[in-house]
């Protein structure tokens, strides 16, 4: 046990790489834990968030070919698509709106914001945010 | 001893652009992409209720909107910077060790770059601004 300890020590000082911890993780690590499949997903949930945007930048581009090349989609595959999404985006919001009271760090008069009030208000922003743009999607649809 | 801590107090800009993007993109999308969805993706094309992208003249017009392009712009942008920092790690944690190297850093990052030159040419493309 010894010896091979005095020649890494003198490999380290003779200017050779230290050595790297390297924690190996199992493969399927994540599946063991219920905790850990959750962490999974919510990093997952980028996935399905990204695909829907470039579904929505892909429909304002089919407006630039002007009316006649416009069709709204409307497939039963589409819907289903947007429901899985939806799925991944609220569990996102969720999670990430909940971290919100552990990051801030907020103080108002001298004391400490309690993390719950600032996860409620980001809950309470959501929300206003939500009816804003839904009054915008649909307020001015015809 | 001495440079190692001269180092660690150094502000690490770097990290600090790159965290402002990921939890500007991680808080917007957590706001408005469900309402975004639930509308635009579900209530409209279901014909629950009359929705902007459902008829041309209405989409067309909402887009010409100089706020609603910077919003999308901010919105499709951050996001995928958002993405990207979260997608490279969720490789790490599957054990793809590459996912940490700088040209995994580039592809990703450069990735988000990518999408929000193309946004910024569809916006400008579709309903192009008008100034009288």
């Amino acid at each position: 046990m010894k010896a091979p300890l005095e020649g890494d020590e003198a490999a380290a000082s003779a200017g050779a790489a230290p050595r790297v911890y390297k924690p190996e993780m199992p493969r399927g690590w994540w599946l063991r834990r219920r905790h850990y499949f959750l962490y999974m997903v919510r990093e997952f949930t980028a996935v399905p968030m990204a695909l829907w945007l470039l579904w929505l930048l892909f429909e304002i581009h089919r407006a630039a070919n002007g009316p006649k090349g416009y069709y709204p989609s409307a497939s039963p595959a589409f819907i289903v698509f947007s429901v899985i999404c939806l799925a991944f985006a609220t569990y996102h919001s969720v999670t990430f709106l909940s971290l919100a009271g552990v990051i801030i760090n907020l103080k108002l008069m001298g004391k400490r914001v309690p993390p719950r009030t600032i996860v409620a208000v980001m809950f309470g922003l959501w929300l206003v945010a939500s009816v804003m743009i839904a009054a915008v999607l649909i307020g001015f649809a015809r | 001893m001495n440079y190692d801590s001269a180092k660690r107090n150094k502000p690490a800009i770097s990290h600090l652009f790159w965290w402002f993007l990921f939890a500007n993109g991680g808080g917007l999308t957590a706001l408005v992409l469900p309402v975004h969805i639930l509308v635009q993706g579900v209530l409209g094309p279901l014909g629950v209720v009359h929705v902007v992208d459902r008829n041309y003249d209405t989409w067309i017009s909402v887009l010409g909107n100089p706020i609603v392009k910077l919003y999308l712009l901010a919105l499709i942008s951050l996001a995928f910077f958002h993405f990207a920092h979260r997608l490279r790690y969720f490789l790490v944690d599957l054990g793809v060790p590459a996912a940490r190297t700088l040209p995994a850093q580039v592809l990703f990052y450069g990735g988000a770059v990518v999408v929000t030159a193309v946004t910024i040419w569809v916006l400008l493309t579709t309903a192009p601004l008008s100034f009288g």
